[in-house]
């Protein structure tokens, strides 16, 4: 009975702790050396702000950035990008995942992606989130 | 005493077999296949297809959709429609690349919409142009009704978006003059 006990009470912990990840890909030939100017769109459903992180993150990174509500900028830019986040909860509210798309300024294209997943053990904040996102996509 | 053990044990035990039964399985290509409905016009020489930007499955995570997988979808889709005479693995007189920019899945929920963003680039290899390219978005939800299990459903959602993907990818090449 204690055998089985320990067996049943190990699996979720198990399940539970996944381990972080990060990932990046590039499309085929794109070069983002290319890029100095990026606006961010705002995800429609983001009350948090995650754009003006992102385009916080690139200025910090030495590019020419911008973010707001419109689908496209007011002035042409090299690269628009977008981004997905999840967010968990447990204790307090966390971001679990983000994904961040890097668009050629004017067809739209995707020209790269990257995502992390940080699950409630190795979480970060918003902002290392984004840090981290950017880190793999521009490595 | 010794009845709350059991149940204790007995809740553990239930709980770890619900976490750890769906075991994530990936995106196949024939579910990926799109069917004509209509018949397209067709360029008449071949194609070969190259697909990049996708994921493999880890049985603990979630469902994905793999470069193998969908380049094979792209593929069968192709042959099926008849919009090219035929697709060859190399070498052929276009090329047809994929790049699997988005698959925005959902952690949770009931009804599960995957959305999906591929961008398309068709190369005539003979002048080393570019035909065509065009980013193509497309989404499907997969509710309750088509399976209980979350990790199915999630497999269903992205099947139903790559497949609507490639029946958008071929309708658009379709309309090509070559």
């Amino acid at each position: 009975m204690k055998r089985v006990l320990r067996i049943g009470m190990l699996l979720p912990i198990v399940m539970l702790s996944a381990c972080a990840t990060n990932n990046a890909t590039r499309a085929p030939d794109a070069n983002l050396s290319k890029l100095k100017t990026f606006y961010v769109v705002r995800l429609p459903e983001d009350g948090r702000g995650i754009e003006k992180l992102i385009a916080a993150r690139l200025t910090a990174l030495g590019y020419q950035s911008a973010s707001g509500d419109a689908t496209k900028p007011a002035a042409p830019v090299d690269g628009i990008v977008t981004y997905q986040d999840r967010w968990m909860w447990d204790l307090t509210m966390y971001m679990i995942k983000l994904d961040i798309q890097i668009r050629d300024g004017t067809s739209g294209a995707i020209l790269a992606k990257g995502e992390v997943m940080r699950p409630s053990l190795q979480r970060k904040s918003p902002e290392g989130m984004v840090e981290e996102t950017l880190g793999v996509i521009f490595k | 005493m010794r009845t709350a053990n059991r149940c204790l044990a007995l809740a553990s035990l239930i709980a770890g077999v619900t976490l750890t039964a769906g075991c994530a399985t990936p995106a196949t290509s024939v579910a990926m296949t799109a069917t004509s409905a209509t018949a397209v016009h067709q360029i008449g020489s071949d194609v070969s297809v190259a697909v990049s930007g996708g994921k493999e499955t880890s049985s603990t995570g979630a469902s994905q959709i793999s470069d193998q997988a969908f380049a094979q979808a792209l593929r069968d889709s192709i042959e099926k429609s008849g919009l090219f005479a035929k697709v060859s693995p190399s070498g052929a007189r276009y090329k047809l690349t994929g790049f699997i920019g988005k698959v925005d899945q959902p952690l949770l929920g009931f009804s599960l919409t995957v959305k999906m963003e591929v961008s398309y680039t068709l190369v005539d290899t003979q002048s080393g142009t570019t035909l065509w390219t065009k980013d193509i978005a497309s989404q499907y939800t997969a509710k309750t009704g088509e399976a209980f299990a979350a990790v199915k459903r999630l497999r269903l959602a992205n099947e139903g978006a790559a497949r609507e993907n490639i029946q958008q990818a071929i309708a658009a090449m379709a309309t090509l003059t070559l």
